[in-house]
């Protein structure tokens, strides 16, 4: 990735007719991931420290449904204050943060006392909490906090009731949608790129705590493959939408790219996303992942392409323990699938000849 | 440390670049893939994925320990698969990148073979045998094909005998190995490992220079002392004496290397944040234990969320620091 100058890069552009003015003035710096990650994980300690001091202190306030759901609300309130007040001091963010946090396991804790086991109104009260939150506090990280557990809670009312099956693709294609239009809306781009990230986490996470054939952990199984939408072919389709989603996505990005599909390069992309999206009927999770990578790529992200590729590799570990086939099948299905994709590689040189300036060179 | 991307989008997002001229202007200063940058991707997308799979095929259908296929069939057919990959390796040169792929593959079916014959000959070997027979049998092989991820794959084999090596006999000796002796021969050999690599990168040695690899060891080294100032601390006076002093000691080193010669704030983050979670459960076991008071809760709390904030804003300095 090439690093410019700020000031040569608006000399470009304005040659290029693209922008005009004066240079416009930006902070140097951006917060890397990791970064970010560590202020997370350490909020989400101090918030833990938080509810027992709730708890030690109030312990009224977590038997009492009212309570609960009333300090929760007013800490969430109080850090939306505090967010907005003082929108450049460190500690004042981590402590909002922590309280946001904080404020969210209560209003939980208050709704799983007045509902016991009614898990899918809680989880639609929560979802709608955490969407609200998700517009209110603006704070990138808290908000990629909003958009993760929200999410997650709509899916896992979307598990429940027995459409398992098509959470993956209805993920992928949502995911899909926001990253290939972070560039059409830039005045909304935090927000684009905090529901993103949303999707992208609870979708690799949904891929790891269900099933190949999409039984929820949470859900016990509730349900027979008869009852449910689909009935027994459920799994394939749900399987055969997230291939869609991948083809969807590569012709979407090859219109982009101003590439018809019938030339080279067009026939070689879309074939090869063909293949995976048939490797994805038995293997869902490759094709999941794959255009996580895919889009990641496009976008010029590399944080989203790195999540992509160790939710692949992490897939595959994964995909050696489940049970929905026999290792010998699944065993076929990689080896067959391995040959054909370096099979596609040796067709790609012949409709997608590299051009004579490059060399193959080491990785 | 920013990049052309993120400049671009902060620009755009105060409305200083039009919205329908910001893809354009990504793709004019390079931020996005060009053509050739595409049929790269998709090439070595297809080389590393495919050959992947071809390798978790055979691995996954020597673990399935068919029955009905002959002895000397499976035999034939991994020692096949080996050869295969090695004539490509041969054919390819290591230069060009299918042949690192190929060997990569090779590597991984040599662990096949070894699985194979343990399970044939029931030579009553411990797993953690196979693992070690594994790392030495690939060791030439990693010497000569001088790539990051097969050097992973290996330290990542040589991890995993040491563990099994504790398990298998931990259990029998219990009084005499316990969990942090694993853990400290691990965190030795981690640590080892991230010395020489960052040593021989800072050499001049190429191909060394990858971050991931170079992170991924710092990350074990710090996660594992880390762990041992955790039991210390837990254990109380069964505990390590030597893990705190070891845990400070890392936290040092940590520094010199990584803010004094070769900035790198990924491991500085991750050492801000082994602080945060040490000193998270020291005041935590020492204040909370056998009482659980509202105001120590508070103070603990305060004090994360006062460290973090502290860690953030260091770690923000330092990163502008690096652009200039």
């Amino acid at each position: 990735m090439k690093n410019t100058e700020p000031p040569e890069l608006w000399t470009q552009l304005k040659e290029a007719g693209l922008a005009d003015g004066d240079l416009p003035i930006t902070s140097d710096t951006v917060t890397p991931w990791y970064v970010r990650t560590m202020l997370g994980i350490a909020g989400w300690i101090g918030a833990l420290f938080l509810l027992g001091f709730v708890g030690a202190g109030f312990a009224f306030v977590m038997k009492s449904v009212a309570a609960s759901l009333l300090v929760g609300a007013t800490l969430c309130a109080a850090a939306a204050a505090l967010f907005r007040a003082k929108p450049g001091s460190d500690f004042a963010a981590q402590f909002a943060f922590a309280v946001s946090l904080a404020g969210q396991a209560l209003i939980l804790t208050g709704l799983a006392q007045e509902w016991h086991s009614h898990f899918n109104m809680i989880a639609t009260v929560m979802a709608a909490v955490e969407a609200a939150l998700f517009l209110l506090m603006p704070n990138f990280l808290h908000r990629v906090w909003a958009a993760s557990s929200g999410i997650y809670a709509a899916a896992f009312v979307f598990n429940d009731s027995g459409l398992h099956a098509y959470t993956p693709a209805l993920l992928l294609a949502a995911f899909a949608w926001v990253w290939l239009n972070e560039f059409s809306h830039p005045r909304k781009a935090s927000l684009l790129r905090a529901l993103g990230y949303g999707l992208t986490l609870v979708a690799l996470f949904n891929l790891f705590t269900t099933g190949v054939y999409g039984m929820g952990l949470m859900t016990g199984g509730r349900h027979t493959a008869l009852a449910l939408p689909g009935g027994a072919l459920n799994f394939w389709i749900g399987a055969a939408l997230t291939g869609a989603v991948l083809l969807m996505t590569v012709q979407k990005l090859l219109n982009r790219e101003g590439v018809p599909a019938m030339t080279g390069p067009g026939r070689a992309a879309l074939a090869a996303a063909a293949l995976l999206a048939l490797i994805s009927l038995k293997a869902p999770g490759i094709g999941l992942t794959a255009t996580i990578l895919l889009v990641g790529y496009a976008q010029g992200n590399r944080v989203l392409a790195g999540l992509g590729i160790l939710g692949l590799l992490a897939y595959l570990s994964h995909y050696y323990y489940s049970l929905e086939f026999t290792l010998l099948e699944k065993s076929a299905l990689m080896a067959c699938s391995g040959i054909a994709l370096l099979a596609a590689r040796l067709a790609l040189r012949h409709w997608w000849p590299e051009s004579g300036k490059e060399a193959n060179h080491h990785a | 440390m920013k990049s052309t991307r993120h400049f671009l989008l902060d620009w755009a997002e105060q409305g200083r670049i039009p919205p329908e001229n910001l893809r354009g202007s990504l793709s004019l200063t390079g931020a996005l893939p060009s053509a050739a940058d595409w049929r790269r991707f998709l090439d070595l997308l297809l080389l590393w994925l495919g050959t992947l799979l071809v390798a978790c095929g055979v691995i996954f259908f020597f673990a399935y320990n068919w029955n009905d296929l002959g002895r000397f069939a499976k035999f034939a057919l991994v020692e096949g698969m080996a050869v295969t990959a090695l004539v490509f390796v041969w054919r390819l040169g290591l230069e060009r990148i299918a042949g690192s792929a190929a060997l990569l593959a090779a590597s991984l079916f040599v662990g096949a073979l070894l699985a194979l014959i343990g399970q044939t000959y029931q030579t009553g070997a411990d797993t953690f045998e196979l693992f070690g027979a594994w790392a030495l049998a690939i060791l030439p092989w990693v010497l000569l094909g001088r790539f990051a991820a097969l050097w992973m794959l290996w330290l990542a084999l040589v991890n995993i005998a040491i563990s099994l090596y504790y398990q298998a006999f931990g259990g029998l000796f219990g009084l005499l190995f316990s969990p942090q002796q694993s853990l400290w021969v691990l965190f030795a050999w981690n640590t080892l490992a991230l010395a020489l690599w960052e040593g021989l990168a800072a050499a001049g040695v190429a191909w060394l220079r990858e971050r991931w690899a170079a992170r991924l060891l710092a990350t074990a080294s710090g996660g594992l002392v880390a762990a041992l100032a955790l039991y210390a601390i837990f254990d109380g006076h069964r505990g390590d004496s030597l893990a705190v002093p070891a845990w400070l000691a890392w936290l040092a080193g940590a520094y010199y290397l990584y803010r004094r010669l070769m900035p790198d704030i990924y491991v500085l983050a991750g050492g801000v944040l082994s602080i945060i979670i040490v000193m998270a459960s020291f005041l935590g076991k020492h204040m909370l234990e056998g009482r659980a008071e509202a105001g120590a809760f508070l103070f603990i709390g305060l004090t994360v969320i006062g460290l973090s904030a502290a860690g953030g804003w260091w770690l923000k300095r330092v990163a502008s620091e690096e652009t200039r």
